[in-house]
């Protein structure tokens, strides 16, 4: 349990700093930025757009339907695939605890969750790939990449426009124990009806995440790796049902990724553009 | 509890409480008020802010008026002599708005749920 220590320190650290208070913004009705307690919100999105698969021979994820199902209670949340429960929330500072899923693995199977109404190409099992070096050809084996869920505390404060976001990770489903600490900040910068907003962020995954995804036993061992990412976002609401979204994610992959041999490209693109309908 | 006037008019309104979600803007509901008295009277009923409903009664020792009516605040039911100068006897249902509570959505960059 030797990983949750780091964890706990920075929640720690955010309990210490909660009470100091910066510029505030106030939830008073319901946005993009403020949910109702206790009620369901169901929408699904239509439209185009798709993500890159740096596994090499493995055809690129394209998006078409994306279900989008959150429900936050006093305490418990649950937003699409995370789910968690508040310890302590102000205008300024949120403490969580949360379950997220891993989410390398969209790259390996067409049936993973995150997947599941986005259609694949198939094909994306990479058990028994051949794996081609400069100056020799070897079979190697690939095992399965399963589902992981990460556990651990978040920190989200906000300091006038800048909302930023603190997860320490740990791998809880008992398949390569690693960790993850993942840190965003993100900014408005068109905020009307039309919003428009920037998120910078880092993600450092530890080696015992990135062996069990991009390694190759005997033959590739990678230590971690700090992954940074820049998005933008895009929405416009057209009715109380109906809105248009868009956004583009860029993600830099580390060396130790994008050295592996089971790795084509430097980097993963995310692209989508469509309507969602509200449906609850 | 129903108000009692020294001449122990009793009315009974329902319902008492009209609670309204946070989508909701009006009370719509039948309004169903009761008296009785020990002895006949000549009064009117009557509802404050909803000056089209009046009703009369001479010498009944009790009487009943259903309305159905649409309503955003406390509704206040009176009955008042033929004059309409004294009130004999009121009372009120009340509108009860359930508070809508917000908080903050957490945002998930690393997603492709936005």
């Amino acid at each position: 349990m030797r990983p949750l220590l780091p964890s706990l320190l920075l929640l720690s650290i955010g309990m210490l700093l909660s009470e100091a208070a910066a510029a505030q913004t106030r939830c008073k009705s319901p946005s993009p930025e403020c949910v109702a307690v206790g009620e369901w919100d169901i929408s699904v999105s239509l439209g185009a757009g798709g993500r890159t698969n740096p596994i090499r021979g493995n055809s690129d994820i394209p998006l078409i339907v994306i279900p989008q199902i959150s429900y936050y209670g006093e305490r418990f949340f649950l937003d699409s695939l995370e789910l968690g429960f508040t310890l302590h929330e102000n205008d300024t500072h949120t403490f969580n605890l949360v379950a997220t899923p891993g989410y390398d693995r969209v790259f390996f199977f067409s049936n993973d969750l995150q997947n599941l109404f986005v259609r694949g190409a198939g094909g994306l099992v990479l058990t028994g790939e051949l794996i081609e070096g400069s100056d020799d050809v070897r079979a190697v084996p690939v095992p399965r990449r399963h589902t992981t869920y990460l556990v651990g505390p978040e920190w989200i404060f906000r300091y006038g426009r800048l909302i930023g976001q603190l997860d320490g990770l740990y791998e809880a489903t008992g398949r390569h124990h690693g960790h993850e600490v993942r840190a965003a900040v993100a900014t408005p910068i068109i905020a009307s009806k039309d919003s428009l907003v920037m998120s910078l962020g880092l993600t450092f995954k530890s080696a015992e995440l990135v062996r069990y995804y991009y390694g190759i036993e005997g033959l590739y061992e990678p230590g971690s790796a700090l992954n940074p990412f820049l998005k933008l976002g895009y929405s416009r609401p057209v009715s109380e049902r109906v809105g248009f979204n868009a956004f583009v994610h860029y993600e830099f992959l580390d060396d130790s990724v994008s050295d592996s041999p089971l790795v084509s490209s430097s980097g993963v693109a995310t692209v989508f553009a469509g309507w969602v309908f509200k449906i609850l | 509890m129903p108000v009692v006037t020294p001449e122990s008019i009793e009315l009974k309104v329902r319902p008492r409480v009209c609670t309204l979600s946070a989508d909701d803007e009006f009370c719509q509901t039948v309004v169903r008020a009761q008296w009785r008295s020990p002895r006949d009277e000549s009064l009117c009923l009557l509802i404050v802010g909803q000056p089209h409903i009046k009703h009369c009664w001479e010498r009944h020792s009790k009487g009943t008026y259903s309305v159905e009516l649409t309503f955003s605040e406390d509704l206040l039911v009176e009955l008042r002599d033929p004059e309409l100068r004294d009130v004999l006897a009121s009372e009120a249902v009340k509108v009860i708005r359930e508070a809508l509570r917000l908080r903050y959505r957490r945002r998930q960059p690393w997603s492709i749920f936005y």
